[in-house]
């Protein structure tokens, strides 16, 4: 099976920890002690912690992502397709 | 099936969207007071500090709700429910028939009795475009004052902040929350606003204002304070009363069990404006979060399909105010709580308070103490005993 490849970033300065992402998508975000929201690999950080990673995900987890970014109130979560294409927010 | 949406902030908006994934064929009406497509307001801060342009805060473009078959009705209210014959009236006159209703009205802002230009408000993107509008008049000379000792307070204090402008801030007890901190937490804030330059006066009470044709200033008890702006935070009210004239049960907010069905059928609530069980922390609760109303939105709309779903969230709602980190969790009145314990120290420029009621955590106030959302939120799901968090916390 393919496994979608997507770029996931939160924006560090916008991020206010509201925690609408961490609740839909756990996986992919937790909050720092700084109150903002890492971005995880599976649950995991490989290469440690950071506010931008690559993962491959299926096309629920792409999904529920996505859900979880555009729960974002202050839209601080980007999303990429492997091809560079912003896929959220919308442009 | 035919879905009509009161209410088009987030709740509703997230409830129209999912109502059309489960249900590809239906009709869905959603009514919106505003004439705005849905914004975040949570951003209008940000935005009317400047740091975000006023398009960002839009959160869907006007053509989705076409795109989406969303029939979004603007600048219309409803005036009547008819839960026999299933139908509301709206303030244009027409009526529309429903076989399943979500009430998601929301809340609007309790006003002080005295008016004048330079008063404002901070609820609506109207508000923060009249807010923006008085900034770039003044100016320089622009004297920001305060009234009120809560979150929205709190963005007065940011938005001042940021464009300079010296403040007063005045509120009517103690400290912030006076519902929700103790004394310790309440002077952690105080303190750091102070340090911060913030003029900072406790148990005012309005009593009126100064100026002709301008705002010049605001009195309190302990005097006269000038100022050329001035933000009021005293809370938000709903109108309940064409839903208690259609016999839907009414405490503080619209009363609701857990699958948010209210206490008529085929009737729905999500949002701010929502009294519902909460399974976590054992009693009925009116949350007004986003995360709240983004997740009422999402499982309402499960239920209103027919596919049975228990609203379970931990709610929380975070801030941050002149650089000082403030974040709720779960149920945070004091009234409620059999004991409130405190950890931190005003010394050590932390605390957090852990809420206790029938043995049970059941929520959480972090001032600058980050770190203990987590511990709080997961223990106000798993029932952990208070003396495990507190030891987890205090380590």
């Amino acid at each position: 099976m393919i496994m979608p490849k997507i770029r996931v970033r939160v924006d560090e300065d916008l991020c206010i920890g509201a925690a609408s992402c961490v609740t839909i998508a756990p996986e992919t975000f937790q909050l720092n002690e700084d109150n903002k929201a890492w971005v995880l690999d599976h649950g995991e950080e490989p290469g440690g912690s950071t506010y931008e990673r690559w993962l491959e995900v299926t096309e629920d987890e792409k999904e529920n992502i996505l859900l979880g970014a555009q729960s974002c109130p202050t839209l601080a979560i980007f999303i990429y397709e492997e091809d560079g294409t912003q896929i959220f927010p919308e442009m | 099936m035919r879905y009509v949406i009161v209410g088009g902030g987030v709740a509703g908006t997230t409830a129209a969207e999912e109502l059309r994934k489960l249900d590809p064929e239906s009709e869905i009406t959603l009514i919106c007071e505003e004439q705005h497509p849905l914004y975040s307001r949570v951003l209008l801060g940000v935005y009317v500090q400047g740091k975000v342009p006023r398009e960002r805060t839009f959160l869907k473009k006007e053509s989705w709700y076409e795109e989406k078959k969303i029939e979004w009705l603007r600048g219309v209210h409803v005036d009547a429910l008819d839960t026999q014959n299933k139908f509301v009236a709206l303030s244009d006159g027409r009526e529309l028939s429903y076989d399943k209703l979500l009430i998601s009205s929301g809340k609007e802002v309790r006003t002080v009795e005295y008016d004048q230009r330079g008063v404002m408000y901070f609820r609506t993107i109207d508000d923060a475009d009249h807010i923006i509008q008085l900034l770039a008049e003044q100016g320089k000379d622009a004297c920001g004052g305060i009234y009120g000792g809560g979150f929205i307070a709190c963005e007065f204090l940011n938005i001042y902040e940021a464009h300079n402008i010296r403040t007063v801030l005045t509120f009517r007890g103690e400290h912030f929350w006076n519902s929700n901190l103790l004394p310790e937490a309440g002077e952690l804030l105080l303190n750091h606003f102070r340090s911060k330059g913030v003029d900072v006066i406790a148990h005012a009470e309005l009593k009126g204002l100064v100026g002709d044709k301008e705002l010049e200033g605001f009195v309190t008890e302990q005097g006269e304070h000038p100022c050329t702006m001035l933000g009021i935070g005293v809370g938000i009210l709903s109108d309940f009363s064409w839903l208690e004239e259609a016999g839907v049960k009414i405490g503080v907010g619209v009363k609701a069990d857990k699958f948010l069905q209210t206490s008529v059928a085929d009737v729905y609530v999500a949002g701010d404006i929502s009294e519902f069980e909460d399974v976590y922390v054992g009693r009925e609760m009116n949350v007004g979060t986003w995360l709240n109303a983004i997740m009422q939105g999402r499982v309402v709309a499960k239920n209103m399909t027919g596919e049975p779903t228990v609203f379970e969230l931990v709610s929380s709602y975070a801030m941050n105010v002149l650089g000082i980190d403030i974040i709720f969790v779960g149920d945070v009145a004091k009234s409620e709580a059999d004991d409130v314990h405190l950890v931190g120290s005003v010394r050590s420029g932390g605390v957090t308070q852990v809420f206790e009621r029938g043995g049970r955590v059941v929520g959480g106030v972090m001032i600058n103490r980050n770190t203990d959302r987590k511990v709080i939120t997961d223990a106000v799901k798993s029932g952990m005993p208070v003396s495990d968090v507190l030891n987890k916390i205090n380590t």
